[in-house]
């Protein structure tokens, strides 16, 4: 633990936020940066469609990713987003089929998913599991239900109107781009300036100091863990969406890119140090790269490599960049 | 501790309680390669059906982790242990498991070897489909749609992997026969829905035209569509392993053809020669399925639920070969 | 804690690790309904599937107990278990292939312990990325592709057995011994209990915290090259995802023989429990024919239960 926000005094928070609104810009220019590189190297990557098509992936992994901030911000983790997007994908698919609602879909998804999330913050804070712990062996419980559930089928043919939430335009935008927009602000605001995030900034920052100001630790952990759930249930009604299929595994591979995404986006895991929008940068820098590397034609084995790179290479660059802001 | 231990207890006796409901005829371990991927399900119901109808028992062998190697290894030396009557056997690789299937050739368990052809190991016979024939035939049918020319998009599956190098190989050669089309990509898509999405949402960026899009498995030709959708564009899709979506897809005329990798029928097959070998009944040694395009034309029989699916009779089956 | 209480049948039964009643149990049950459990080749299959991953899980322990993480293992057994197979194809040497798969193992060992030591990145962030490194490595030097046609001779490191007892259990053995020594009896273990519970003392003691921590990433650099020559003389190939997340089978292993997180408290033979437990499990599972999806569920439960007795015991 030798992050040196810890050692600070609890009256350093206007530090903070300068030192947070400088790690943003530093990340903007990153992506930036990227962005000017793949314009030179190839015509394709500076046209409007391109723009919204990058946009619009990185919001799905947005929303992956978005919920597992707050988590991280406490200092804990949550290996369980992935396999909770594909369950409860599973679930909201078979009710949009069965009752022909997207509407209760949607209900039932958001639902599924907000449960789960609870049910890992009662694993962490009533019983006292490790966050890590707990919410891998929910991994592999959630992909156990999968797998029984949908016994190697897919659901799939979804209602239009359904699918636009993840397909459509809406005045020449893609549709996960306003909803990107909205829990952006949503997250942004809820973190940023309320008394609710302040107080998960102080849990994740010192969670002894935060119990003994008075703080109801347990509560707040248990509402930021149900807030993750709850996000990756809304990420599985635009994957659901988008893909216009369920399938069990369709969350697998969501993890671990999710976890770069925040951070990349400059969220220490040792908690109490972070941001919503952070977030969103990492997670579009990750897909920058992804898009870059389609359209040079780079092969898919470099991927992982690059991936691992540019994750040591964004906290290495946070750690010196932070020092020289104290 | 005790509440624990007794619980446990209670639970796994409960389970087993179930699995030894014993059929009279004998016990057939099948090995598929992982519980996501439809056509293995396809397989599973397949060798279900088959043993139904032979009055013989199946065990199910699927890895945990989707394509483990270790895992499959492990599952046999377990099973092993067992001592089915008979296996049927789906390497999650053709080249890793060689292991794998020398140790039941040392138990002296015979094995039929399903799909994927292992490079080692002593098989009583092999049922598949010929991958690259699948590969020329579904783009053969695409290529002639579009008139023999026009600009082609491949989305591969995982590199490397048996069937994607055939498939590919297929697709190409294809497109050798049609000097008026042109490939303007090539990329991995890992047999992933959602990778094939992003995957052609990319392309679609550096290629204004596309016209054709050849894609190694039905999930990525099916995902490659939904990109198409979003981006308001049409180009003719087509797919391999005649999944139930993908005859759906076809149905609705949203994707053009879907070679037939024929899952269900395999597992019937395999199925039924590892029964018959034990019956001391005669048997095929090699039966490569012959081809089949699904298209609107033909899609008729494969619209219905795999259960109520019957397999061929040995007569047909063992007939079902293609002829070289 | 009074004498009474201790010698209270209750408080007895407390002090048992979950993980210890756990196996027992499995096994009891295990043994109950299934025929084939309880015989010498089915539980030295249990034994010798479950080497891999002790090998892992070993050294994982040793990290966790500095506070750290090391995300990459199964990415580097990966691979080192191509590098044998390639290296030992190209040289018809095993004795080379082996040397290399060790060196690269090392050497991401090493990269681990610096980024972490010396540049100050949290070791989960760190091995994140080199995990995805040693990914990206492996399909690019296979192309994708299993890589096949060693020596026989490289089989028999799993296949074969010396006094009637297969090799992997030996290496088992002789991994399990020279880890029990390395924690309870070298300085470098009491400096790894130590670490756990405060970096600074240590540092104002004159001790290069730096330095010790490199080494003990490096050992586990290089336990996860072993465990990939290992995996490789199983399956006679090198694959370019044969052991990807093989080590969160690791750190579950660690945590559920009840190694914690937090505090720095290590137990090692806990660790080789929790290593059984899982093996056992699988094993049992599979000889009862019980479905793959329940089996990955069981996995889960199996890892949140054994946290949960703990957290029980540690609070009475």
């Amino acid at each position: 633990m030798t992050d040196t926000t810890k050692i600070l005094p609890g009256g350093a928070r206007r530090l903070h936020i300068s030192a947070d609104v400088l790690q943003l810009s530093y990340r903007l220019l990153a992506a930036l940066l990227i962005c000017v590189l793949l314009s030179l190297l190839t015509d394709s990557f500076l046209s409007l469609n391109n723009i919204l098509n990058v946009l619009r992936q990185a919001s799905l992994m947005f929303f992956v990713a978005a919920g597992l901030t707050l988590v991280v911000l406490t200092a804990g983790l949550d290996l369980s987003i992935g396999a909770n997007v594909g369950l409860t994908a599973c679930l909201a698919g078979t009710v949009i089929h069965v009752t022909g609602s997207p509407t209760l879909g949607v209900l039932v998804g958001i639902g599924v998913g907000a449960a789960i999330g609870l049910a890992n913050g009662i694993m962490v804070t009533a019983l006292r599991i490790p966050s890590f712990i707990a919410t891998y062996g929910m991994l592999w419980i959630l992909q156990g239900v999968a797998y029984w559930y949908m016994a190697g089928e897919t659901i799939h043919g979804f209602p239009p109107g359904f699918r636009q939430l993840g397909s459509g335009y809406f005045l020449g935008l893609p549709i996960p781009v306003y909803l990107l927009v909205i829990f952006l602000a949503i997250g942004t605001v809820l973190a940023q300036r309320t008394t609710w995030g302040q107080e998960i900034y102080a849990i994740g920052a010192n969670p002894v100091a935060a119990r003994l100001s008075g703080i109801p630790v347990a509560a707040r952990l248990l509402l930021v863990y149900t807030v993750s759930g709850t996000m990756a249930g809304l990420a599985s009604i635009i994957f659901l969406a988008r893909l216009n299929s369920a399938e069990a595994d369709i969350g697998e591979s969501l993890t671990l890119p999710a976890i770069a995404s925040v951070l990349i986006g400059g969220t220490s895991l040792f908690g109490g140090v972070g941001t919503v929008f952070g977030t969103f940068i990492g997670a579009l820098i990750l897909t920058l790269v992804l898009n870059g590397m389609n359209l040079l034609q780079i092969s898919a084995s470099w991927q992982p490599l690059v991936t691992g790179a540019i994750v040591i290479l964004a906290v290495w660059l946070d750690r010196m960049t932070r020092r020289r802001a104290f | 501790m005790k509440i624990l231990t007794s619980m446990l207890a209670l639970g796994v006796a409960g389970i087993a309680s179930i699995s030894a409901a014993r059929a009279d005829g004998e016990t057939i371990a099948v090995f598929t390669k992982n519980q996501t991927n439809p056509y293995f399900q396809t397989v599973r119901v397949g060798a279900d059906v088959a043993a139904k109808s032979l009055n013989a028992k199946i065990l199910h062998y699927i890895p945990t982790k989707p394509d483990s190697i270790p895992e499959q290894l492990s599952q046999i030396e377990d099973v092993i242990v067992k001592k089915p009557s008979a296996i049927v056997f789906i390497p999650v690789d053709y080249k890793a498991m060689v292991p794998g299937a020398e140790k039941i050739n040392g138990a002296g368990i015979p094995m039929v070897n399903v799909t994927d052809r292992s490079a080692g190991g002593k098989f009583s016979a092999f049922v598949g489909a010929d991958d690259y024939s699948l590969g020329l035939e579904t783009a053969r049918y695409l290529l002639k749609s579009l008139g023999g020319k026009g600009k082609i998009v491949i989305i591969e599956g995982v590199k490397g992997s048996l069937t994607n190098v055939d498939r590919v190989r297929g697709f190409n050669d294809a497109l050798k026969e049609n000097p008026g089309t042109k490939l303007v990509a090539s990329q991995p898509a890992n047999y992933q829905r959602l990778a094939a999405l992003q995957v052609m949402e990319n392309l679609m960026q550096s290629n204004a035209e596309i016209d054709g899009v050849l894609a190694a498995n039905d999930a990525m030709a099916v995902g490659a569509i939904e990109a198409l959708d979003g981006a308001n564009r049409k180009a003719l899709v087509v797919g391999i392993n005649g999944t139930k979506e993908a005859v759906d897809a076809i149905k609705s005329g949203k994707m053009l053809a879907s070679g037939d990798y024929n899952g269900f029928v395999q597992g019937c097959l395999g199925t039924m020669i590892a029964i018959r070998e034990l019956r001391k009944e005669p048997i095929v040694a090699e039966i490569v399925l012959a081809p089949t395009v699904i298209t609107k034309d033909n899609y008729k029989p494969y619209d219905v639920a795999l259960e109520t699916r019957a397999c061929p009779t040995w007569e047909e089956g063992s007939k079902m070969g293609m002829k070289r | 804690m009074h004498e009474i209480a201790l010698n209270s049948p209750t408080t007895r039964i407390r002090r048992i690790p979950g993980v210890a009643v756990m196996l027992v149990a499995l096994v009891v049950c295990f043994a109950a309904t299934s025929p084939g459990f309880l015989t010498a080749p089915n539980l030295s299959n249990v034994l010798v599937q479950s080497t891999v991953l002790l090998l892992l899980a070993l050294p994982m322990t040793l990290i966790i107990m500095t506070e750290g993480l090391d995300l990459s293992m199964g990415a580097v057994l990966t691979l080192a278990s191509l590098v044998v197979a390639l290296v030992t194809l190209a040289t018809g040497s095993v004795l080379l292939g082996l040397l290399a798969a060790c060196a690269v193992g090392i050497l991401f060992g090493v990269a681990n312990g610096w980024l972490v030591a010396i540049l100050g990145i949290p070791p989960f962030v760190a091995t994140l990325g080199t995990l995805g490194m040693a990914q990206g490595l492996s399909l690019i030097v296979s192309d994708g592709q299993s890589v096949v046609g060693m020596p026989i001779a490289i089989q028999k490191i799993y296949s074969g057995t010396v006094a009637a007892v297969p090799l992997p259990i030996w290496m088992a053995i002789v991994a399990y011994v020279v880890f029990y020594l390395l924690l309870y009896h070298t300085r470098l273990g009491t400096f790894v209990f130590a670490l756990g519970g405060n970096r600074d003392a240590l540092r104002f003691a004159g001790i290069k915290v730096e330095r010790m921590l490199i080494v003990v990433y490096a050992i586990g650099g290089a336990m996860a090259g072993l465990a990939g020559v290992l995996m490789t003389a199983r399956m006679n190939a090198g694959h370019p995802t044969a052991g990807l997340g093989l080590e969160f089978d690791a750190i579950a292993a660690v945590a559920v023989g009840g190694t914690s997180f937090e505090r720095g408290n290590g137990w090692l033979l806990g660790t080789l429990l929790g290593v059984l437990t899982v093996g056992v499990l699988r094993n049992g599972l599979n000889l009862l024919a019980i479905p793959s999806s329940v089996q990955v569920s069981c996995i889960g439960v199996l890892v949140i239960m054994a946290l949960f007795f703990d957290g029980l015991r540690s609070r009475t």
